[in-house]
Protein backbone atom coordinates (compact mmCIF):
# COMPACT_ATOMS: atom_id res chain seq x y z
CA UNK A 1 0.00 0.00 0.00
CA UNK A 2 1.66 3.35 -1.35
CA UNK A 3 1.59 6.40 0.71
CA UNK A 4 -1.34 8.03 -1.48
CA UNK A 5 -3.55 4.35 -1.54
CA UNK A 6 -3.22 4.53 2.47
CA UNK A 7 -6.70 7.45 2.56
CA UNK A 8 -8.61 5.65 0.25
CA UNK A 9 -9.03 3.38 1.79
CA UNK A 10 -9.84 4.51 4.78
CA UNK A 11 -12.57 6.04 3.20
CA UNK A 12 -13.57 2.80 1.61
CA UNK A 13 -13.65 1.21 5.08
CA UNK A 14 -15.87 4.39 5.95
CA UNK A 15 -18.19 4.43 3.49
CA UNK A 16 -19.31 0.52 3.79
CA UNK A 17 -19.56 1.23 7.51
CA UNK A 18 -22.10 4.50 6.68
CA UNK A 19 -25.05 2.33 5.91
CA UNK A 20 -24.51 0.70 9.21
CA UNK A 21 -24.48 3.69 10.96
CA UNK A 22 -27.19 5.44 9.28
CA UNK A 23 -29.36 2.14 9.54
CA UNK A 24 -28.56 1.91 13.52
CA UNK A 25 -29.97 5.66 14.58
CA UNK A 26 -33.02 4.87 12.76
CA UNK A 27 -33.20 1.94 14.66
CA UNK A 28 -32.29 3.32 17.70
CA UNK A 29 -35.45 6.48 17.26
CA UNK A 30 -37.61 4.09 15.82
CA UNK A 31 -36.83 1.80 19.29
CA UNK A 32 -37.38 4.61 21.41
CA UNK A 33 -41.19 6.23 19.38
CA UNK A 34 -42.00 2.76 19.95
CA UNK A 35 -41.67 2.46 23.33
CA UNK A 36 -42.48 6.03 24.38
CA UNK A 37 -45.84 5.64 22.26
CA UNK A 38 -46.51 2.67 24.25
CA UNK A 39 -45.93 4.22 27.83
CA UNK A 40 -48.23 7.14 26.61
CA UNK A 41 -50.99 5.06 27.02
CA UNK A 42 -51.28 4.01 31.00
CA UNK A 43 -53.53 0.93 31.37
CA UNK A 44 -56.13 1.88 29.11
CA UNK A 45 -55.33 -0.89 26.04
CA UNK A 46 -56.11 -3.50 28.80
CA UNK A 47 -59.49 -2.14 29.47
CA UNK A 48 -62.64 -3.54 27.98
CA UNK A 49 -65.39 -1.35 26.52
CA UNK A 50 -67.53 -1.17 29.26
CA UNK A 51 -64.89 -0.70 31.29
CA UNK A 52 -63.62 2.55 29.70
CA UNK A 53 -67.27 3.66 29.65
CA UNK A 54 -66.76 3.45 33.43
CA UNK A 55 -63.77 5.00 33.75
CA UNK A 56 -65.20 8.06 31.14
CA UNK A 57 -67.98 8.33 33.50
CA UNK A 58 -65.41 8.51 36.58
CA UNK A 59 -63.36 10.80 34.82
CA UNK A 60 -65.98 12.98 33.74
CA UNK A 61 -67.48 13.39 37.51
CA UNK A 62 -64.12 13.80 38.92
CA UNK A 63 -63.62 16.76 36.47
CA UNK A 64 -66.60 18.47 37.31
CA UNK A 65 -65.68 18.20 40.63
CA UNK A 66 -62.22 19.44 40.14
CA UNK A 67 -64.03 22.31 38.16
CA UNK A 68 -66.09 23.37 41.01
CA UNK A 69 -63.49 23.60 43.24
CA UNK A 70 -61.20 25.77 40.75
CA UNK A 71 -64.60 27.83 40.99
CA UNK A 72 -64.43 28.35 44.74
CA UNK A 73 -60.88 29.11 44.97
CA UNK A 74 -61.31 31.66 42.15
CA UNK A 75 -64.00 33.33 44.08
CA UNK A 76 -61.99 33.23 47.13
CA UNK A 77 -59.43 34.62 45.63
CA UNK A 78 -61.16 37.53 44.09
CA UNK A 79 -62.36 38.03 47.57
CA UNK A 80 -58.97 38.02 49.12
CA UNK A 81 -57.34 40.59 46.13
CA UNK A 82 -60.37 43.11 46.65
CA UNK A 83 -60.04 43.24 50.56
CA UNK A 84 -56.46 43.60 50.27
CA UNK A 85 -57.17 46.37 47.49
CA UNK A 86 -59.54 48.19 49.81
CA UNK A 87 -57.49 47.70 52.96
CA UNK A 88 -59.95 45.57 55.08
CA UNK A 89 -59.46 42.25 56.65
CA UNK A 90 -61.53 38.82 55.37
CA UNK A 91 -61.58 37.42 58.74
CA UNK A 92 -64.81 35.67 58.23
CA UNK A 93 -63.75 34.14 54.45
CA UNK A 94 -60.51 33.13 56.69
CA UNK A 95 -62.21 31.43 59.52
CA UNK A 96 -64.73 29.45 57.10
CA UNK A 97 -61.27 27.97 55.04
CA UNK A 98 -59.86 27.27 57.92
CA UNK A 99 -63.05 25.52 59.70
CA UNK A 100 -63.18 23.61 56.27
CA UNK A 101 -59.97 22.02 56.04
CA UNK A 102 -59.70 21.21 59.62
CA UNK A 103 -62.94 19.60 59.07
CA UNK A 104 -61.86 17.84 55.96
CA UNK A 105 -58.39 16.90 57.32
CA UNK A 106 -59.72 15.31 60.74
CA UNK A 107 -58.39 18.06 63.08
CA UNK A 108 -62.36 18.43 64.03
CA UNK A 109 -65.35 17.01 64.97
CA UNK A 110 -68.15 16.49 62.01
CA UNK A 111 -71.45 15.78 61.85
CA UNK A 112 -74.24 14.49 58.91
CA UNK A 113 -75.86 11.30 57.84
CA UNK A 114 -73.66 8.33 56.96
CA UNK A 115 -73.53 4.77 57.80
CA UNK A 116 -72.56 2.18 60.39
CA UNK A 117 -71.07 -1.15 60.03
CA UNK A 118 -70.99 -3.33 62.63
CA UNK A 119 -68.13 -5.88 62.60
CA UNK A 120 -68.17 -9.05 64.73
CA UNK A 121 -65.93 -12.02 64.90
CA UNK A 122 -62.49 -12.68 63.35
CA UNK A 123 -61.36 -10.62 60.68
CA UNK A 124 -57.62 -9.17 59.58
CA UNK A 125 -56.95 -5.64 59.26
CA UNK A 126 -56.56 -6.03 55.89
CA UNK A 127 -59.87 -6.62 55.91
CA UNK A 128 -60.87 -3.63 57.81
CA UNK A 129 -58.85 -1.74 55.49
CA UNK A 130 -60.55 -2.87 52.82
CA UNK A 131 -63.49 -1.49 54.02
CA UNK A 132 -62.41 1.59 54.55
CA UNK A 133 -60.20 2.24 51.05
CA UNK A 134 -63.85 1.65 49.45
CA UNK A 135 -65.90 4.11 51.53
CA UNK A 136 -63.26 6.84 50.39
CA UNK A 137 -63.94 5.69 46.85
CA UNK A 138 -67.73 6.07 47.80
CA UNK A 139 -67.46 9.28 48.98
CA UNK A 140 -67.20 8.91 52.64
CA UNK A 141 -66.59 12.70 54.29
CA UNK A 142 -64.91 11.80 57.24
CA UNK A 143 -64.62 7.82 59.21
CA UNK A 144 -64.10 6.51 62.59
CA UNK A 145 -63.18 2.97 64.02
CA UNK A 146 -64.23 2.58 67.34
CA UNK A 147 -64.45 6.25 68.32
CA UNK A 148 -61.36 6.93 66.37
CA UNK A 149 -60.57 9.24 63.31
CA UNK A 150 -59.88 7.82 60.84
CA UNK A 151 -57.35 10.29 59.03
CA UNK A 152 -53.80 9.84 57.20
CA UNK A 153 -51.43 7.77 58.91
CA UNK A 154 -54.10 5.76 60.45
CA UNK A 155 -54.33 2.36 59.97
CA UNK A 156 -56.32 -0.76 61.44
CA UNK A 157 -53.43 -3.65 61.78
CA UNK A 158 -53.64 -6.91 63.33
CA UNK A 159 -54.45 -10.47 62.71
CA UNK A 160 -57.96 -11.97 63.59
CA UNK A 161 -58.46 -11.80 66.96
CA UNK A 162 -56.00 -9.20 67.69
CA UNK A 163 -56.56 -5.78 65.92
CA UNK A 164 -55.65 -2.62 66.61
CA UNK A 165 -56.13 1.18 65.61
CA UNK A 166 -53.69 3.98 67.08
CA UNK A 167 -52.15 1.41 69.95
CA UNK A 168 -55.75 0.73 70.95
CA UNK A 169 -56.86 -3.04 71.08
CA UNK A 170 -60.11 -3.58 69.13
CA UNK A 171 -62.45 -5.89 70.74
CA UNK A 172 -64.59 -8.88 69.13
CA UNK A 173 -67.11 -6.41 67.82
CA UNK A 174 -67.17 -2.65 66.68
CA UNK A 175 -68.25 -0.15 64.80
CA UNK A 176 -67.06 1.34 61.84
CA UNK A 177 -69.28 4.79 61.28
CA UNK A 178 -68.62 7.14 58.02
CA UNK A 179 -70.74 10.73 56.91
CA UNK A 180 -71.73 10.74 53.42
CA UNK A 181 -74.59 9.71 51.23
CA UNK A 182 -75.98 6.35 53.20
CA UNK A 183 -77.29 5.51 49.91
CA UNK A 184 -74.15 5.52 48.14
CA UNK A 185 -72.38 4.51 50.63
CA UNK A 186 -74.76 1.26 51.27
CA UNK A 187 -75.04 0.80 47.93
CA UNK A 188 -71.34 0.34 46.96
CA UNK A 189 -70.66 -1.70 49.93
CA UNK A 190 -72.88 -4.08 49.63
CA UNK A 191 -73.33 -4.37 45.64
CA UNK A 192 -73.20 -8.05 44.33
CA UNK A 193 -69.25 -8.42 44.15
CA UNK A 194 -68.76 -5.70 46.44
CA UNK A 195 -66.29 -5.09 49.34
CA UNK A 196 -68.75 -6.31 51.97
CA UNK A 197 -68.86 -9.57 49.79
CA UNK A 198 -65.22 -9.74 48.80
CA UNK A 199 -64.28 -9.55 52.88
CA UNK A 200 -66.94 -12.35 53.89
CA UNK A 201 -65.72 -14.62 51.53
CA UNK A 202 -62.18 -14.35 52.72
CA UNK A 203 -63.12 -14.06 56.53
CA UNK A 204 -66.28 -16.66 57.08
CA UNK A 205 -66.96 -16.68 60.28
CA UNK A 206 -66.85 -12.41 60.43
CA UNK A 207 -70.24 -10.72 60.55
CA UNK A 208 -70.80 -7.32 58.50
CA UNK A 209 -73.54 -5.39 58.60
CA UNK A 210 -74.44 -1.86 57.16
CA UNK A 211 -77.08 0.45 58.49
CA UNK A 212 -77.66 4.20 57.47
CA UNK A 213 -77.45 6.46 60.23
CA UNK A 214 -79.37 9.76 59.93
CA UNK A 215 -77.52 12.22 61.84
CA UNK A 216 -74.05 11.47 63.90
CA UNK A 217 -70.94 12.97 65.05
CA UNK A 218 -67.47 11.95 64.64
CA UNK A 219 -64.81 13.30 66.91
CA UNK A 220 -61.21 14.78 65.46
CA UNK A 221 -58.29 12.74 65.76
CA UNK A 222 -55.98 12.66 69.13
CA UNK A 223 -53.12 12.62 66.19
CA UNK A 224 -50.83 15.25 65.75
CA UNK A 225 -50.63 15.83 61.78
CA UNK A 226 -48.32 18.18 61.74
CA UNK A 227 -45.22 17.31 59.98
CA UNK A 228 -42.07 16.25 62.21
CA UNK A 229 -39.74 14.83 59.27
CA UNK A 230 -41.33 16.85 56.06
CA UNK A 231 -40.50 20.56 56.05
CA UNK A 232 -43.24 22.30 54.01
CA UNK A 233 -42.02 23.75 49.90
CA UNK A 234 -43.54 27.34 50.56
CA UNK B 1 -27.75 -25.93 0.32
CA UNK B 2 -23.49 -26.25 0.45
CA UNK B 3 -23.62 -23.33 -2.17
CA UNK B 4 -26.19 -21.36 -0.19
CA UNK B 5 -24.12 -21.61 2.64
CA UNK B 6 -20.94 -20.95 0.70
CA UNK B 7 -22.61 -17.98 -0.71
CA UNK B 8 -23.16 -16.60 2.52
CA UNK B 9 -20.18 -17.01 4.04
CA UNK B 10 -18.78 -15.50 1.08
CA UNK B 11 -20.47 -12.24 2.39
CA UNK B 12 -19.06 -9.55 3.92
CA UNK B 13 -19.94 -9.40 7.63
CA UNK B 14 -20.77 -6.11 7.07
CA UNK B 15 -23.68 -6.98 4.85
CA UNK B 16 -24.89 -9.39 7.02
CA UNK B 17 -25.40 -6.74 9.77
CA UNK B 18 -27.02 -4.63 7.25
CA UNK B 19 -29.56 -7.15 6.33
CA UNK B 20 -30.39 -7.95 9.69
CA UNK B 21 -30.60 -4.36 10.84
CA UNK B 22 -32.41 -3.50 7.80
CA UNK B 23 -35.17 -6.45 8.68
CA UNK B 24 -35.73 -5.31 12.20
CA UNK B 25 -36.40 -1.83 11.06
CA UNK B 26 -38.71 -2.97 8.52
CA UNK B 27 -40.62 -4.33 11.68
CA UNK B 28 -40.15 -1.18 13.29
CA UNK B 29 -41.63 1.07 10.71
CA UNK B 30 -44.74 -1.70 10.89
CA UNK B 31 -44.66 -1.36 14.35
CA UNK B 32 -44.62 2.15 14.37
CA UNK B 33 -47.37 2.81 11.76
CA UNK B 34 -49.52 -0.01 12.92
CA UNK B 35 -49.42 2.01 16.61
CA UNK B 36 -49.31 6.05 15.18
CA UNK B 37 -52.40 8.16 14.37
CA UNK B 38 -55.22 8.16 17.29
CA UNK B 39 -53.88 5.39 19.50
CA UNK B 40 -55.51 2.46 19.82
CA UNK B 41 -57.07 1.35 16.61
CA UNK B 42 -55.83 -1.99 16.82
CA UNK B 43 -59.10 -2.51 18.37
CA UNK B 44 -62.15 -2.61 18.00
CA UNK B 45 -64.12 0.35 16.36
CA UNK B 46 -66.04 1.10 19.77
CA UNK B 47 -63.13 1.27 21.67
CA UNK B 48 -61.01 3.91 19.98
CA UNK B 49 -63.58 6.76 20.50
CA UNK B 50 -63.51 5.57 24.17
CA UNK B 51 -59.80 5.32 24.46
CA UNK B 52 -59.31 9.14 23.15
CA UNK B 53 -61.98 10.49 25.34
CA UNK B 54 -60.76 9.12 28.12
CA UNK B 55 -56.84 10.22 26.99
CA UNK B 56 -58.41 13.92 26.85
CA UNK B 57 -60.29 13.88 30.04
CA UNK B 58 -57.47 12.74 31.73
CA UNK B 59 -55.39 15.97 30.28
CA UNK B 60 -57.88 18.27 31.25
CA UNK B 61 -57.98 16.46 34.77
CA UNK B 62 -53.79 17.09 34.76
CA UNK B 63 -54.76 20.89 33.80
CA UNK B 64 -57.24 21.19 36.26
CA UNK B 65 -55.24 19.76 39.20
CA UNK B 66 -52.26 22.28 38.00
CA UNK B 67 -54.64 24.83 38.32
CA UNK B 68 -55.95 24.06 41.77
CA UNK B 69 -52.51 23.78 43.43
CA UNK B 70 -51.75 27.54 41.79
CA UNK B 71 -54.59 28.73 42.74
CA UNK B 72 -54.11 27.55 46.40
CA UNK B 73 -50.53 28.85 46.58
CA UNK B 74 -52.05 32.44 45.27
CA UNK B 75 -54.15 32.14 47.70
CA UNK B 76 -51.69 31.64 50.56
CA UNK B 77 -49.85 33.99 49.31
CA UNK B 78 -52.84 36.95 49.58
CA UNK B 79 -53.53 36.04 52.83
CA UNK B 80 -49.69 36.22 53.91
CA UNK B 81 -49.86 40.01 52.09
CA UNK B 82 -53.59 41.04 54.41
CA UNK B 83 -53.67 43.77 55.87
CA UNK B 84 -54.14 42.09 59.44
CA UNK B 85 -51.28 43.89 62.04
CA UNK B 86 -53.22 42.79 64.16
CA UNK B 87 -52.28 39.65 66.63
CA UNK B 88 -54.94 37.54 66.05
CA UNK B 89 -55.08 37.80 62.65
CA UNK B 90 -52.00 36.57 62.41
CA UNK B 91 -52.55 33.72 64.09
CA UNK B 92 -55.93 32.99 62.53
CA UNK B 93 -53.07 33.22 58.94
CA UNK B 94 -50.82 30.96 61.09
CA UNK B 95 -53.14 28.01 61.52
CA UNK B 96 -54.65 27.98 58.10
CA UNK B 97 -51.08 27.67 57.18
CA UNK B 98 -50.38 24.52 59.92
CA UNK B 99 -54.04 23.06 58.85
CA UNK B 100 -53.18 22.94 54.96
CA UNK B 101 -49.76 21.26 55.54
CA UNK B 102 -51.83 18.92 58.12
CA UNK B 103 -54.04 18.74 55.40
CA UNK B 104 -51.12 17.71 52.54
CA UNK B 105 -52.63 20.53 50.82
CA UNK B 106 -48.74 21.80 50.62
CA UNK B 107 -45.92 20.25 48.87
CA UNK B 108 -43.23 18.74 51.60
CA UNK B 109 -39.69 17.98 51.67
CA UNK B 110 -37.34 15.48 53.29
CA UNK B 111 -35.50 12.64 53.82
CA UNK B 112 -36.95 9.42 53.35
CA UNK B 113 -37.54 6.49 50.69
CA UNK B 114 -38.22 6.00 47.68
CA UNK B 115 -39.82 2.51 46.57
CA UNK B 116 -40.46 0.96 43.23
CA UNK B 117 -42.64 -1.95 42.53
CA UNK B 118 -42.93 -3.50 39.22
CA UNK B 119 -44.58 -6.09 37.63
CA UNK B 120 -42.93 -9.25 37.65
CA UNK B 121 -42.61 -11.90 33.83
CA UNK B 122 -45.39 -12.46 32.01
CA UNK B 123 -44.80 -16.01 32.59
CA UNK B 124 -46.44 -15.23 35.97
CA UNK B 125 -49.23 -14.43 34.87
CA UNK B 126 -51.91 -12.50 36.84
CA UNK B 127 -50.34 -12.97 40.22
CA UNK B 128 -47.08 -11.08 38.25
CA UNK B 129 -48.97 -7.79 38.18
CA UNK B 130 -48.73 -5.17 40.87
CA UNK B 131 -52.44 -4.42 42.37
CA UNK B 132 -54.01 -1.77 44.19
CA UNK B 133 -53.85 -3.97 47.07
CA UNK B 134 -50.02 -4.26 46.70
CA UNK B 135 -49.97 -0.62 46.48
CA UNK B 136 -52.16 0.07 49.57
CA UNK B 137 -50.14 -2.69 51.78
CA UNK B 138 -46.98 -0.76 50.83
CA UNK B 139 -48.47 2.32 52.14
CA UNK B 140 -50.10 1.53 55.25
CA UNK B 141 -46.80 -0.25 56.69
CA UNK B 142 -44.84 3.28 55.70
CA UNK B 143 -47.47 4.57 57.97
CA UNK B 144 -47.18 2.41 60.99
CA UNK B 145 -43.34 2.91 60.59
CA UNK B 146 -44.08 6.33 60.99
CA UNK B 147 -44.04 7.91 57.50
CA UNK B 148 -44.86 11.39 57.49
CA UNK B 149 -45.83 11.96 53.95
CA UNK B 150 -46.81 9.51 51.11
CA UNK B 151 -47.39 10.15 47.76
CA UNK B 152 -47.55 7.29 44.51
CA UNK B 153 -46.29 8.05 41.39
CA UNK B 154 -46.40 11.71 42.55
CA UNK B 155 -49.98 11.60 43.96
CA UNK B 156 -50.40 12.66 47.64
CA UNK B 157 -51.72 9.89 49.56
CA UNK B 158 -54.37 11.70 52.00
CA UNK B 159 -56.93 10.74 54.64
CA UNK B 160 -59.40 10.71 51.49
CA UNK B 161 -56.94 8.57 49.26
CA UNK B 162 -58.34 5.48 47.95
CA UNK B 163 -56.27 2.89 46.17
CA UNK B 164 -58.36 0.90 43.30
CA UNK B 165 -57.34 -2.14 40.54
CA UNK B 166 -59.47 -0.25 37.72
CA UNK B 167 -58.56 -2.75 34.55
CA UNK B 168 -54.39 -2.40 34.00
CA UNK B 169 -54.62 0.79 35.66
CA UNK B 170 -54.40 1.49 39.89
CA UNK B 171 -56.88 4.80 40.66
CA UNK B 172 -54.92 6.60 43.23
CA UNK B 173 -57.11 10.03 44.37
CA UNK B 174 -58.92 10.11 40.83
CA UNK B 175 -55.58 9.60 38.97
CA UNK B 176 -55.43 6.33 37.03
CA UNK B 177 -51.85 5.63 37.12
CA UNK B 178 -49.69 2.59 35.22
CA UNK B 179 -46.52 0.92 36.35
CA UNK B 180 -43.83 0.84 37.42
CA UNK B 181 -45.29 2.19 41.06
CA UNK B 182 -43.30 4.84 42.60
CA UNK B 183 -43.84 5.04 46.60
CA UNK B 184 -42.37 8.08 48.12
CA UNK B 185 -42.35 8.37 51.68
CA UNK B 186 -40.33 11.10 54.10
CA UNK B 187 -39.92 9.96 57.49
CA UNK B 188 -37.23 9.22 60.54
CA UNK B 189 -33.75 8.41 59.51
CA UNK B 190 -34.98 4.82 60.81
CA UNK B 191 -37.82 4.44 58.52
CA UNK B 192 -36.61 1.78 56.69
CA UNK B 193 -35.24 0.18 59.59
CA UNK B 194 -38.32 0.30 61.42
CA UNK B 195 -40.12 -1.39 57.81
CA UNK B 196 -37.79 -4.28 57.95
CA UNK B 197 -38.78 -4.64 61.75
CA UNK B 198 -42.29 -5.31 60.31
CA UNK B 199 -43.96 -8.92 60.91
CA UNK B 200 -46.68 -7.90 58.31
CA UNK B 201 -43.69 -5.58 55.75
CA UNK B 202 -41.91 -9.31 56.19
CA UNK B 203 -44.64 -11.29 55.24
CA UNK B 204 -45.52 -9.06 52.78
CA UNK B 205 -42.14 -9.37 51.11
CA UNK B 206 -41.92 -13.24 51.83
CA UNK B 207 -45.82 -14.66 50.80
CA UNK B 208 -46.39 -12.00 48.12
CA UNK B 209 -43.58 -9.71 46.32
CA UNK B 210 -41.04 -13.30 45.89
CA UNK B 211 -42.96 -15.78 44.83
CA UNK B 212 -45.10 -14.21 42.58
CA UNK B 213 -41.84 -12.62 41.03
CA UNK B 214 -42.65 -8.64 41.61
CA UNK B 215 -39.91 -6.41 41.99
CA UNK B 216 -39.51 -4.45 44.58
CA UNK B 217 -36.69 -2.02 45.36
CA UNK B 218 -35.93 1.04 47.71
CA UNK B 219 -33.78 4.13 47.24
CA UNK B 220 -32.86 6.21 50.01
CA UNK B 221 -32.36 9.98 48.24
CA UNK B 222 -30.70 12.75 50.15
CA UNK B 223 -34.71 14.46 49.74
CA UNK B 224 -37.52 13.39 48.70
CA UNK B 225 -40.04 15.54 47.30
CA UNK B 226 -44.01 14.99 47.89
CA UNK B 227 -46.40 17.07 46.00
CA UNK B 228 -49.78 18.93 47.52
CA UNK B 229 -53.05 16.79 46.81
CA UNK B 230 -54.57 18.70 44.28
CA UNK B 231 -58.35 17.46 44.75
CA UNK B 232 -61.36 18.94 46.07
CA UNK B 233 -61.56 19.90 50.28
CA UNK B 234 -65.11 20.66 49.91
CA UNK B 235 -67.23 18.76 52.09
CA UNK B 236 -71.24 18.11 51.12
CA UNK B 237 -72.66 15.93 53.91
CA UNK B 238 -70.13 16.66 56.73
CA UNK B 239 -70.66 19.86 59.06
CA UNK B 240 -67.52 21.47 61.59
CA UNK B 241 -69.03 20.80 65.26
CA UNK B 242 -68.73 24.51 66.63
CA UNK B 243 -65.94 24.56 69.46
CA UNK B 244 -64.65 27.22 71.77
CA UNK B 245 -61.04 26.12 71.14
CA UNK B 246 -59.02 26.44 67.45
Amino acid sequence: MTAEQAPLAVVRRGGSRLPVVVVATILGLLVVGQLRGQAGVPGLSGLTATELTQLIANLTAGNDQFRREVADLDQQESKLAEARDRGASTVDELQNDLSRIRAWAGLTAVTGQGIAITVQGPIGGDGIEELLNELRNAGAEAIAVAGVRVVAGVVVAGAPGDLSIENAPLGDSFEIRAIGSPQILTGTLTRTGGVIAQVGATYPDARLVVSPVETMTLAATDRDLGPTDASPRL
Amino acid sequence: MTTIVGRLRGLPSVQVTLAAALLVLGFLVAAQIAGEGPRIRYSTEERSPLIETALGLQAQQEALKAQIVDLRERIGQLEAQGPGAAESLKRLYADLEDARVAAGLIAVSGKGLAFRLEDGNQAGGLDALVTARDVRTLVQELWLAGADGIAVNGERVVGSTAILDIGGSILVNSAYLAGPFEVRAIGPADLYDRLQASVAFVQFVQRRIEPSGLRLSVAQPDKVDLPAFAGTVNLRYARPVATTAP
